[in-house]
């Protein structure tokens, strides 16, 4: 092909008269000039609707990943000119194959940059705002500046993290405190889109417990009956690297690291004649990768946008409240409500309550937390309402004072009624349980 | 002999952490015993990491051999091509007239406000290119009906064609074309999406003719057999010594062994019958305790895990192994006499499937995959060597079943690559093959939409969603189209109602013809779903564009790998209150 360019530019508007041209937005415009039978009553339509959506509306993104790259997109092209974006990652090359706005030449950079760089460049007319760096690192009041926050993360405790802390936010004095989060997610085929209204709606925390609980090996299946490749993968990893390197700490995205766990691996493998472990396989074990492709990401990403674009202009219904879609059988979506919890430790009002034996140690106890689906926490330290340690998982010098208390008998401990408060690394909040023995 | 593509099972494996029904598959492993090769990615692996997980290195081959034509250039075109360029098909086309205007600009983003005034084909393809340097992107600016009169040749040489928003009837001339191409049995198949969009609301159809998919990634691929063990795992079931092993051992059985075991037990002892064949719900139940009962008798301590999964699992031993009923219903369609020499390889193995069925246990040749279990290592192992060596004797009588298939084809014994045969006994539960409908049969309201309206608007009935009341709109407004020259909710004075009551009438008209005591009320989900599709004036939001983009991407990358089950026919997506449905048009 031989694109017909002209050199003096003859035929091509200037940037000024395009984003003069109002015109542009023609497709746009027709559903905001416009109400549809399903429109509510709110909407006004016409001028003032394009003036919030175009000048007014402050936006905050949160991932610049898969996700992230196309919701930039999309916010742009529908119109948002005040985008803000978050991402602590730098461009990897196994991002290329979907993350759009990243070249080869790109690998490295920082995520959130360069993203804000490209759409800019691309769309003339949208403003980015990257931040390089973690979210946990903002205060709330950089939160209270946003009218609407997408996230499109793969970290759990991230979207525990911005749930958390915009329910927390909500001041009932002040409607503007109310952020609506959206929040996406995809695994291969499958995905989701919500949308969260903080203390109105089924917040992220709701729906803990639909998340598949990750796959634990048992350490004695590692060290002494493996059957899978998987579990010499394992063994290499949690076993093996420890034991060889000591204070060293495995880094998954080396490749050094993982030929070595590989080399180590195929060796056990080959030893008690499993077959089947391979480089990526134990690249996806260490990292929990999870495939990822560009399809999903689009169609999960428009829908989240959509539901911004409908929350800022009142055009049409947003969704209540969430979508699930799996493409890999033919397409197929489902699209409920999501009833609150009033047990949620984040948005219900309902303490829980842990209905204990007599005979528990404080031990079962801690294993009891850990093991409830709707917790989602793998180590939880327990205080006394009044901040007494009760059993501490880290530093090693409260690990080792309290070390004793797992397993004194729980009566010796706590009476019926008393309040335990439970931390974990994952739960970005303290969580109250209230002792009631059976 | 039509190639068709590997059907090599994935590689790497699935990523799918091991849990209970998890497989490993042994055959295909790659690990040597002696110096362990390293196997370490190149860049190319890397880039595809994340997907080669879901379709293997197989499904990259055939993606990296599709060509395809995208007819019409809007953001919806352009949002699926770029799901399609990403993952690294070989080559794309756009073929397009038409000359960039700010509005493009402003809904598609592989344009730019320079692209405005140059071909809009050329500036999409330069944009799209830039997302990977390994495909090859080309535009072609001509007018679409004059190229069907003038080249039909160069739309059938694609291995796919996308049309959006294109004028109805070019758009079922191209379906007409591309219909007549592919053959029901051999011969090239181009499938056709169909993309229609207009505000928040959107349709996907895909006309294709004959699609085999050879791997449709079945949540399980084991064939455990149970109920009628293979002899040598019988042997092994029968012959363990239980009594002389430690706890240590006993308790390390694997639970299929155990159950094995069970199950002949009580066939000596039952005349050859299973826990409650034959027998009345009350005894049937009874029976099936007693088996369940027997099973937790011979625990020793009674925390053996292995016997817990056993236990779990008894169902198995009077749950009759048979062909899937997919398959079943598969080779049921499957007319041996129109297989010829030119049919896809899939209808040549199912004909040697059918072969091997007919004789006994008259089920699929056994799979080498085996799910983890409690279990020692050596057990576990013994065990997994037991279906290997039965699925490679399956797989040596599977040959001789093709051989004999081929030869009545007068096709030479290696016709088929050994992988693909492999790929094929292994998974034989998990491919699949469509016969779809011609585009012109739903354009026409025949067939599939036709019954469903008449299912749905009969004797005073009116359909309780707005999907189909969608699809109505749409067809309406394509026959609008096509007597006006322009959409609905185009005109000048930007008013809806006269298009709407238009669109409304073409509806009645349609459901009347279609449906018996037809009320001649539409109702209000139709009259609504007319208000929003007229609303849009089939301008494209790029919230729309990206969801439908994303839909098409995902239905082409299935139809280009033959991996996982098609959209058959059409999709409506309803983005006001965020929900799709499919239909078979
Ligand atoms: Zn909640």
């Amino acid at each position: 092909m031989s694109p017909t360019v002209n050199a003096n530019g003859v035929g091509r508007s200037s940037p000024k008269a395009y984003l003069a041209d109002e015109g542009r937005w023609e497709s746009i415009d027709r559903v905001l000039d416009r109400r549809g039978p399903w429109t509510d009553e709110q909407f006004v339509g016409g001028r003032e609707t394009k003036d919030v959506l175009r000048s007014k509306a402050k936006i905050l993104v949160i991932g610049a990943g898969g996700l992230g790259c196309e919701i930039l997109q999309n916010l742009a092209l529908t119109g948002f000119s005040d985008i803000h974006v978050i991402d602590m990652d730098t461009i990897d090359i196994s991002n290329l194959n979907r993350q759009f706005l990243f070249r080869e030449a790109d690998v490295g950079k920082s995520k959130a940059v360069t993203a804000a760089e490209f759409v800019m460049k691309r769309v003339p007319g949208a403003k980015v705002t990257p931040y390089h760096g973690k979210i946990q690192d903002h205060p709330p009041s950089f939160y209270l500046q946003f009218d609407i926050v997408i996230a499109g993360l793969d970290s759990i405790s991230a979207r525990r993290w911005i749930n958390a802390t915009l329910v927390q936010m909500v001041d009932e004095e002040n409607p503007d405190s109310l952020k609506p989060l959206i929040d996406g997610g995809t695994e291969g085929f499958k995905g989701q889109a919500r949308v969260i209204l903080p203390t109105i709606s089924s917040c992220y925390e709701c729906s803990i417990d639909m998340l598949t609980p990750p796959t634990a090996f048992p350490i004695c299946t590692i060290a002494n009956t493996p059957r899978l490749p998987e579990h010499c993968i394992e063994w290499a990893s949690v076993l093996e690297w420890p034991k060889v390197f000591k204070d060293k700490k495995l880094d998954t995205d080396d490749p050094d690291h993982i030929e070595w766990l590989y080399q180590q691996a195929s060796a056990r493998a080959a030893e008690f004649k499993i077959e089947g472990v391979t480089w990526a396989l134990t690249q996806g074990v260490v990292k929990n990768i999870i495939p990822a492709i560009a399809s999903t990401n689009a169609i999960i990403a428009a829908s989240c946008c959509n539901e911004a674009f409908k929350l800022a202009t009142t055009s049409a219904p947003s969704l209540n409240n969430y979508m699930m879609y799996v493409g890999n059988d033919s397409v197929y979506a489902y699209t409920f409500e999501h009833e609150r919890r009033p047990e949620c430790p984040v948005c219900g009002g309902e303490s829980i309550i842990a209905e204990v034996g007599k005979d528990w140690t404080l031990e079962k106890l801690v294993d009891w937390l850990a093991a409830r689906q709707d917790l989602q926490i793998s180590r939880p330290s327990l205080a006394y309402s009044g901040g007494k340690p009760l059993y501490y998982q880290a530093p090693p010098q409260l690990h080792a004072a309290t070390l004793k208390n797992l397993e004194k008998a729980l009566p010796d401990l706590l009476i019926d009624g008393d309040e335990v408060v439970v931390t974990d690394p994952g739960l970005p909040f303290t969580l109250t349980v209230e002792i009631k023995y059976a | 002999m039509q190639p068709s593509p590997p059907s090599s099972p994935p590689n790497p494996r699935p990523l799918k952490l091991a849990r209970m029904e998890d497989s490993i598959d042994i055959v295909q492993a790659t690990t040597g015993t002696s110096s362990i090769p390293s196997y370490r990615p190149d860049a190319k692996q890397r880039r595809y990491d994340r997907q080669l997980r879901l379709w293997a290195s197989s499904g990259q081959r055939s993606l990296e051999s599709a060509r395809v034509l995208l007819v019409g250039c809007d953001a919806t075109g352009c949002q699926g091509l770029k799901n399609l360029v990403l993952p690294g098909i070989q080559q794309f086309t756009i073929l397009s007239s038409a000359i960039t205007q700010p509005k493009d600009v402003a809904t598609n983003f592989f344009l730019h406000p320079d692209s405005v005034g140059q071909p809009i084909a050329q500036e999409a393809v330069r944009l799209l290119s830039e997302l990977n340097p390994s495909v090859e992107g080309a535009a072609r600016v001509d007018d679409i009906s004059t190229l069907l009169q003038s080249e039909p040749f160069f739309f059938t040489s694609f291995t796919l064609v996308i049309a959006t928003n294109v004028d109805p009837d070019v758009e079922l001339a191209l379906a007409d074309l591309l219909w007549q191409a592919s053959s029901e049995v051999g011969g090239p198949d181009i499938p056709l999406i169909a993309i229609r969009n207009s505000g928040f609301c959107g349709r996907v159809e895909i006309q294709l003719r004959e699609h085999c998919v050879v791997d449709t990634h079945p949540d399980t691929t084991h064939t455990l057999r149970i109920d009628q063990p293979f002899p040598a795992l019988e042997k092994h079931a029968r012959e363990l010594d239980l009594d002389s092993m430690d706890s240590m051992e006993f308790s390390h059985v694997p639970w299929v062994v155990l159950l094995v075991r069970a199950s002949c037990w009580w066939k000596d002892n039952h005349e050859g019958r299973y826990p409650g064949q034959d027998k009345a719900d009350d005894e049937r139940s009874a029976e099936r305790t007693a088996f369940k009962a027997l099973l937790k008798a011979q625990k020793r301590k009674g925390d053996e895990e292995n016997y817990d999964e056993a236990l779990s699992q008894a169902y198995r031993a009077w749950t009759p192994s048979t062909v899937p009923y997919e398959l079943q219903q598969l080779l049921e369609t499957e007319n041996g006499a129109l297989v010829t020499q030119n049919s896809k390889n899939l209808h040549i193995l199912l004909q040697a499937l059918k072969l091997f069925l007919t004789e006994p246990p008259h089920l699929p040749p056994i799979s080498p995959t085996l799910p983890d279990m409690h279990s020692s290592t050596t057990s576990y192992v013994a065990l997994q060597n037991l279906y290997k060596a039965q699925y490679r004797a399956d797989l040596e009588k599977f040959k001789g079943y093709l051989a004999q298939t081929l030869s009545s084809l007068g096709l030479p014994v290696d016709a088929i690559p050994d992988d693909e045969i492999e790929g094929f006994v292994k998974n034989s539960g998990g491919v699949n093959v469509i016969k779809g409908r011609a585009l012109r049969e739903s354009k026409e309201v025949q067939g599939g939409v036709r019954a469903l309206i008449a299912d749905s608007f009969s004797e005073g009935n009116a359909p309780y969603e707005i999907y189909l009341p969608l699809h109505l709109a749409f067809l309406s407004a394509e026959r609008f189209f096509s007597q006006e020259k322009r959409w609905p909710g185009t005109s000048q004075d930007g008013d809806m109602a006269e298009d709407s009551r238009k669109m409304a009438e073409t509806v009645r008209h349609i459901i009347r013809d279609a449906a018996q005591g037809f009320s001649g009320e539409i109702g209000d989900l139709a009259t609504n779903a007319i208000a929003e599709v007229a609303r849009g004036g089939f301008g494209t939001l790029p919230t729309t564009a990206a969801f439908l983009g994303g839909l098409v991407g995902q239905e082409a990358i299935k139809l280009v790998t033959n991996q996982y089950n098609p959209l058959d026919n059409t999709c409506i997506v309803d983005l006001v209150q965020s929900g799709i449905e499919k239909f078979r048009f």
